[in-house]
């Protein structure tokens, strides 16, 4: 009975406390504990979170009819079809004085003419992270994508490999090595594409999303198809642990996806002026640089950069120079067709 | 009847252990004092302690308890009426619509009610579509007890009471209601119990707002396994089992469950 | 059963119109409806952005049903279910029989002791019952195998096979045994002859109430299956949680209902007509 009203009363201290309250729906790893308690303390106000591991996953839950959220962090794709859909709430430019710390480069994308929704947050490149000690004995090549796809490669690492857990970004891949655009929604050379997957299937030891960056730094795994922050992380971890190995991770010499994911608002969000004062903290060029120092994430702000260890500045994977980034594609969202026929693939791919 | 021989009474035994090591298990590393919870390292109260520092749980164990309280007990009320109209007047889609819902697969009511509340009411998923489902399911268990209940009673008590010129609602409260009583309580306890318990069909319906007790279960499984996970579910199986008792002692129909 | 002249009587009418109407409109707008719909969306066009598209722009199609039958997938992983839900059956089976035999050849007061110490474990939540497997499996590293699969199957359902099977076996008149022991016949051919054919209906009752909700679950695939180990279940799922294309659910939806469908009529038709041999 005690319990039951400590409950009760908790129940009832979080609703009255909800005014001061920013929902964030955001990706895992990709804000840091002290940023965030940063914002809190700088606002006045509390930050929930939560997350998730894919855009599919996020546009699932808001095509549920989801309304708690105030800000999501979508990739430019995403964004497209949010605002499409008309989920998304305008931005005030009034309170945001310092958009222009942006880089111009990742203003005015494709998928948000002017800005008029996001603000770019950070970018990633989906590539392959490695254990560079091991490559190196096993006389492997490190920026191909022929590491995950060919068994001649695969034979030396069987068992040892984990792709990621996502139809796009698993066919991108495929579609690069196989010299086609990320973009190509040719139903035959996604055929090819499925054919080369299940080609190199059986010596793959799982799909993964996360799991990866801990298996890597720990040694069960010699090689991963993820993204570069995660991999950042990973080469922290297993410095931090002593391990005798050291992490890599360079992008595919074919071509390879970026992300650049964005701050969004809500249409209904409840509390629309906090959401702006989360985006305009993280347009300050000491906040945003924590995006890359303390998670890895590439950064739009060019403000960003003086903060930005110099080391990191420098990674290539991270923060790509003008040459690297003709190589690298933003994916596009597909048309109901083809997201089935993708997903039919992809069934294929997980039972087969 | 014949006495149980020792190859039965060793064969049941064994299924019993193979029914209750799981759970022990699970209850017994709910004191482990290691995170990664792989090998047993001491004995430590810490994760109950956690628990109940941790708010994103206790607003869904808050949630659970306020949809199972309204749930059960609309679902009491309507079960309830529908046993009795099924033992009376034997209706011929009465069964059909009661009984369904509880002999199907789970996600076929989730995600029937999912693409009803999105597409026909075009309803935020949250508390509300919640309720209706737990509803939903948890008549047709009630219909089952009560009408167990019914049909092992004697049928001229009713007879007479008409006879002697009572009208049916008098009929009802002074004669139905307090010999099904005890069936109406483990109705209710039985729904109560499911409507906590439930996860399939709230996983779909649930929406983002509204977490509950198996839902913030599900997600701390696929995400990060501590024995705090052991232990809400030591203390959800507490629960549930003596709610379970609480119903068998009030109506031994419940463990019948005709079919 | 009833006298004929109580149900003509006036408040006796209205009586039952009280009583029935609620919990029959309830379901009929909360159940049979949302069943109605989900098999009409079956017959719509997959949203632009997922969902459902209009209506008015898009109208009728058959071609998720297209769809799903142009490739014999989707009719491979409906088959792995049924061959899943099969095998759990008949495990869940093996394991149930004696414990029920034991229960209902044990003195009355045991019985229901015995009865709640089968239900108790069942009081347990889904989920909890598959974590405490994926805790024993992990270590063994049987764990995301069809093995652990099957063991978190027939083990989230055996108690759906005690009960239906004690409640059978306990009405067995013992006179029966009795005399087959007097005419010389041995413990296995009492058990062949007389106890398993009486017991039909129960094992039936049980292996329906087995395998219908095998056939649909998710959650003990996702949880302690590998990546391969699909079951109808987790596409449904996967449709409208993942991929946003809720008539391609609705399609498998349908065909899983026909399924369950088909799996009851059959057990009915085999209830029937063992109840009529009788």
């Amino acid at each position: 009975m005690k319990a039951l009203l400590a409950i009760l009363c908790l129940a009832c201290a979080t609703l009255a406390r909800a005014a001061d309250v920013l929902y964030l729906y955001n990706w895992n790893n990709y804000i840091s504990e002290a940023t965030a308690e940063r914002f809190e303390r700088w606002c006045g106000c509390r930050l929930k979170q939560d997350y998730y591991s894919d855009n599919e996953e996020m546009l699932a839950k808001l095509e549920a009819g989801a309304t708690g959220y105030d800000l999501l962090v979508p990739t430019g794709n995403a964004v497209q079809t949010l605002i499409r859909k008309k989920e998304l709430r305008p931005l005030d430019r009034q309170a945001l004085p310092h958009l222009s710390n942006i880089d111009p480069g990742y203003l005015n994308a494709w998928y948000d003419p002017g800005n008029q929704y996001s603000v770019p947050y950070a970018t990633t490149v989906t590539l392959l992270g490695y254990n560079a000690d091991r490559l190196r004995e096993l006389g492997l090549p490190t920026d191909s994508w022929a590491l995950i796809f060919e068994p001649a490669y695969l034979a030396k690492l069987k068992g040892r490999v984990t792709v990621l857990n996502s139809p796009r970004e698993l066919f991108g891949a495929a579609l690069r090595y196989l010299g086609h655009s990320v973009q190509d929604t040719d139903p035959a050379h996604w055929h090819a594409a499925r054919d080369l997957i299940l080609r190199a299937k059986p010596y793959w030891a799982t799909f993964s999303n996360s799991t990866y960056i801990k298996d890597l730094a720990i040694g069960n795994i010699w090689v991963a198809h993820g993204y570069s922050n995660d991999m950042f992380r990973a080469r922290e971890d297993a410095k931090a642990a002593g391990r005798p190995f050291a992490i890599g991770f360079t992008i595919p010499k074919e071509g390879a996806v970026l992300a650049v994911d964005n701050l969004v608002i809500h249409r209904g969000s409840r509390r629309p002026d906090l959401a702006h004062r989360f985006i305009e903290f993280m347009l300050d060029g000491d906040n945003a640089a924590d995006i890359s120092n303390l998670i890895g994430a590439g950064n739009p702000n060019a403000a960003a950069i003086p903060h930005i260890r110099p080391a990191l500045a420098g990674e290539a994977a991270i923060f790509p120079p003008p040459a690297e980034r003709t190589r690298l594609e933003m994916l596009r969202d597909l048309e109901p067709r083809q997201r089935r026929l993708l997903s039919r693939l992809w069934t294929e791919i997980k039972v087969r | 009847m014949k006495k149980p021989g020792i190859w039965l009474w060793s064969a049941a035994l064994a299924t019993y252990g193979l029914l209750y090591l799981p759970l022990a298990v699970v209850v017994l590393f709910s004191f482990n004092d290691s995170e990664l919870n792989a090998a047993w390292q001491g004995f430590t109260l810490a994760w109950y302690r956690h628990l109940f520092g941790d708010r994103a749980m206790l607003q869904a164990a808050a949630n659970s308890l306020f949809i199972a309280v309204v749930a059960s007990s609309v679902a009491t009320v309507l079960g309830t009426m529908a046993g009795l109209a099924m033992h009376r007047w034997r209706p011929r889609l009465l069964p059909f619509l009661v009984l369904t819902p509880v002999a199907m697969p789970e996600i076929l009511l989730g995600v029937s009610l999912l693409l009803f509340f999105r597409q026909v009411l075009d309803l935020t998923l949250g508390l509300i579509s919640i309720l209706v489902a737990h509803i939903t399911f948890s008549i047709g268990f009630v219909a089952i007890i009560v009408r167990a209940r019914l049909a092992g009673m004697d049928d001229s008590l009713f007879e007479a009471a008409r006879d002697l010129g009572a009208t049916p609602w008098r009929t009802f409260t002074r004669i139905t209601l307090p010999l099904t009583l005890p069936a109406i309580v483990a109705g209710f306890l039985m729904s109560f119990t499911l409507s906590i318990d439930d996860f399939v069909i709230t996983f779909f319906v649930a929406g983002v707002g509204v977490t509950t007790l198996p839902l913030q279960i599900y997600s701390m499984i696929k995400v990060a396994v501590t024995p705090e996970v052991n232990a809400i579910s030591t203390l959800l199986m507490a629960l549930t089992l003596s709610l379970i008792v609480l119903a068998a002692r009030v109506a031994p129909e419940t463990l019948r469950g005709s079919r | 059963m009833r006298a004929p002249s109580f149900a003509t009587r006036a408040p006796e009418r209205l009586t039952r119109w009280l009583v029935t109407l609620p919990p029959a409109a309830f379901l009929i707008v909360f159940f049979l409806l949302p069943a109605l719909i989900m098999a009409a969306a079956s017959w719509r066009e997959p949203g632009e952005f997922g969902g459902l598209a209009p209506l008015a722009d898009n109208g009728w199609t058959l071609e998720a049903y297209r769809f799903v039958f142009a490739d014999t997938i989707y009719a491979w992983i409906l088959l792995k279910s049924f061959t899943v839900a099969g095998l759990t059956t008949l495990l869940c089976l093996l394991f149930a029989y004696p414990l029920a035999l034991l229960i209902a050849r044990s003195p009355r007061r045991q019985r229901d002791r015995l009865v709640l110490l089968v239900i108790l474990p069942f009081a347990s939540n889904l989920l909890v019952r598959v974590y405490a497997w994926i805790m024993i499996l992990g270590p063994a590293n049987l764990l995301y195998s069809p093995l652990a699969v099957l063991v978190g199957m027939v083990y989230v359902h055996l108690p759906f096979m005690i009960l239906p099977l004690y409640t059978n076996l306990e009405k067995h008149d013992p006179a029966l045994l009795e005399a087959a022991q007097d005419l010389g016949a041995g413990s296995w051919t009492r058990f062949r002859r007389i106890t398993w054919p009486l017991s039909l209906p129960g094992v039936l009752s049980g292996a329906a109430l087995v395998f219908i909700p095998v056939l649909g679950m998710f959650a003990i695939p996702e949880l302690l299956g590998g990546t391969g180990d699909l079951l109808i279940g987790n596409l449904i799922k996967e449709q409208f949680l993942d991929n946003r294309d809720w008539p391609l659910g609705a399609t498998l939806s349908l065909l899983l209902t026909g399924a369950v469908l088909i799996v009851a009529g059959l057990s009915a038709a085999l209830a029937r007509r063992l109840g009529s041999s009788r």
